[in-house]
């Protein structure tokens, strides 16, 4: 049975292997520059004492590669779409299923060794395309601190292993429901995009509890927050102090929280800031009275340190989903007449 | 013959209204949303006079959903190739109701001929109703940020997505025609999409039109029109050549955008020992502005290419025109490809 699945997809496994190694060479060469770019901006400016601004000033790698590189969150909706779905739907439009049914082998193991060699190579795609990624991403998550941030969170590490696993796991499941490839091609495609929005954009941030962390008006936000959340500032019964959405006039600090307006503090501390442009002595006076009405500045966020720990749960979340979806598949398959 | 691909295409073309109309009212909702959230910020900076000062990092327009859904609606040419053009003629052969049709009283080309045309113009109402609803809902966004001349910004609105879904489907309908199978031909549709758009907005969509160059002087400044969309720009000697130096050396002082090294050796001399090291704290305002006397004096000028936004729609045009062009090509294909094979 292997060997007739072998038979049936050598030639989209050469295509395959050889646009992944097309993709593993452009990565590997593109990745050595900038990775030798990175060591030399980092020797100039720990030479100069001004490696803390860096991450304004440098950018790393091309544009055309890095566009590239964030195309490959497409590639397990693309394997759910050309080997899943029509895995068990085209065989039912070909009538080839009733064929594989009536040979010696019981259907449960056909449909086991059909559907178990294309996930595992489903895994392997996926894992590979994101070690590459990883990789060639390493220097600028190093400058930008932004490898927990959604779209870059997506494409590295182990999840696109459990996209892809459950990319093809529903579009195997849509065609045998389905039974007809262009139909299972679109739920494919649809639920795939539904489910990874739903997951990334309300469940992901609430997967662990997210910290709060509180700092002094004027006084710097903390740094290296990993997935900051939102921020703010909060009075003194912790209230959130309304910031208009264009911010003008005098602003007070900056950084993680964003500036606090002027106009946005009591009337009191508004009088101390006087007209025109701070002057110390006013910028001072200003901090002091906001402090004194108890304003701070907070920032939530997830630590950075939990970033693989976010990996493991989302991994793991597909990995079910898709393991869902294939008993879906063996009940419908198996209780089907022939 | 028009009945009939209507009677093929029925449930498709429900399901096709449904997913317009779920996408037009997310559109609506956070559209609107968005331009009353604008008309604040207006009121309130005319009030106080300050919105000559509205910039990009002050102002925040529109939730997420809207923005995704926006960059979400660049996938939607090549859903319409993958799940109407690549089976149009394919899944006939596929199928073998391609020979049935072939029997029939109408011939072959005529056959051919109703069905492509309905399907092309069914993809180009697709991507003209997502492109208007797109161009609507940024209208705030291009007014505050000026962006809709850069890449990916251009690619959602206007006329531009017409095209791209025309050319997605033709290029489906040749794959089938030409490979005669379904999947091989889906394949085809989304590296040959991909590959055709970025090919044309990373390297080939600024050089449409000769851009306009800029000469301005090193001691003075210069801002396009907003929203014009830049090349390039930098120094240009006496004789006019372009000084260049390696860019990512970053181990030597930059001034005007060129490395002080590629500086001729009276204005470097300028330069103090101290503000020539990367070590230090780099020139103080008397020295680049001494430099910079020195450089003009000797004839420098500092020069930017860009594309003024005045030719946005031109651009539009011409990158439509490109699409419908090549889509006009494939469907010769197609024609060639289905009356040479036998029945």
């Amino acid at each position: 049975m292997s060997w007739i699945l072998w038979r049936e997809y050598r030639a989209a496994a050469l295509i395959t292997a050889v646009l992944v190694a097309a993709f593993a060479a452009l990565i590997a060469i593109t990745g050595v520059q900038v990775a030798s770019q990175w060591h030399s901006a980092l020797a100039a400016c720990s030479a100069s004492h001004s490696c803390g601004n860096l991450s304004g000033t440098l950018f790393l790698g091309s544009h055309a590669v890095g566009f590239l590189v964030i195309m490959t969150l497409g590639v397990p909706a693309v394997l759910g779409i050309l080997v899943g779905a029509p895995l068990l739907a085209h065989e039912f439009e070909t009538g080839t299923a009733q064929y594989g049914w009536t040979q010696s082998i019981t259907r449960r193991r056909w449909l086991f060794v059909k559907t178990g060699w294309p996930l595992l190579a489903a895994a392997a795609i996926g894992g590979l395309v994101s070690a590459l990624v990883t990789w060639w991403s390493g220097p600028n998550n190093a400058l930008q601190g932004n490898a927990f941030n959604p779209g870059r969170f997506d494409i590295m590490g182990i999840v696109p292993v459990g996209y892809a696993v459950f990319g093809v796991a529903l579009g195997i499941a849509a065609g045998a429901l389905l039974r007809r490839t262009l139909p299972a091609i679109a739920v494919t495609l649809a639920g795939f995009i539904a489910v990874r929005a739903v997951i990334f954009m309300l469940l992901r941030s609430h997967f662990m509890r997210a910290v709060t962390s509180y700092f002094p008006v004027g006084g710097g936000a903390p740094t290296g927050a990993g997935w900051q959340l939102s921020a703010g500032y909060v009075g003194a019964g912790g209230q959130p102090i309304p910031i208009p959405q264009s911010v003008s006039g005098q602003v007070l600090g900056g950084g993680a929280a964003g500036g606090l307006p002027v106009s946005s503090l009591p009337a009191q501390c508004q009088a101390a800031a006087g007209n025109g442009p701070f002057t110390r002595a006013t910028y001072h006076a200003v901090v002091s009275c906001a402090q004194a009405h108890g304003i701070r500045g907070y920032l939530t966020y997830q630590p950075a340190s939990r970033y693989w720990a976010f990996q493991g749960i989302e991994t793991g979340i597909f990995l079910v989903l898709a393991a869902a979806l294939l008993a879906i598949t063996f009940a419908v398959i198996l209780r089907r007449d022939a | 013959m028009t009945w009939l691909t209507w009677r093929q295409y029925r449930l498709q073309a429900l399901i096709g209204a449904v997913v317009l109309a779920a996408f037009a009212a997310v559109m609506l909702v956070t559209g609107f949303q968005m331009a009353a959230q604008w008309h604040t910020i207006l009121a309130g900076c005319t009030a106080s006079g300050t919105c000559g000062t509205l910039q990009q990092g002050s102002v925040s327009l529109g939730g997420v959903l809207g923005h995704d859904f926006a960059i979400l609606s660049m996938l939607a040419p090549v859903l319409f190739g993958v799940l109407v053009g690549a089976p149009l003629v394919a899944h006939e052969f596929e199928a073998r109701t391609s020979d049935f049709a072939w029997a029939q009283s109408i011939t072959r080309i005529h056959w051919l001929a109703v069905k492509v045309g309905w399907l092309l113009l069914a993809a180009a109402v697709w991507g003209g109703v997502i492109a208007a609803l797109v161009t609507w809902w940024s209208g705030p966004r291009n007014a505050a940020f000026a962006d809709a001349f850069q890449v990916n910004y251009f690619d959602q609105q206007g006329i531009v997505p017409i095209g791209y879904s025309v050319f997605a489907t033709a290029l489906g309908i040749a794959a089938g025609a030409v490979l005669r199978r379904t999947l091989p031909a889906i394949a085809i549709v989304i590296g040959g999409f991909l590959g055709m758009r970025l090919w044309i907005s990373q390297s080939l969509r600024m050089h449409f039109m000769s851009p306009v160059t800029t000469f301005y002087s090193v001691t003075g400044g210069f801002n396009p029109p907003a929203g014009s969309a830049i090349l390039n720009g930098g120094l240009v000697d006496k004789a006019g050549q372009v000084v260049t130096g390696s860019s990512g050396n970053v181990m030597t002082v930059f001034i005007d955008g060129v490395p002080s090294t590629s500086l001729p050796a009276a204005c470097q001399r300028v330069l103090p020992a101290s503000a020539s090291s990367p070590a230090g704290p780099g020139p103080s305002n008397a020295v680049l502005n001494a430099v910079n006397e020195c450089l003009q004096k000797a004839g420098y000028r500092q020069f930017l290419s860009y594309q003024p936004i005045s030719r946005y729609w031109a651009f539009q045009g011409i990158e439509t025109g490109i699409y419908v062009a090549v889509a006009a090509v494939l469907i010769a294909v197609t024609f060639y490809a289905v009356s040479r094979k036998d029945a």
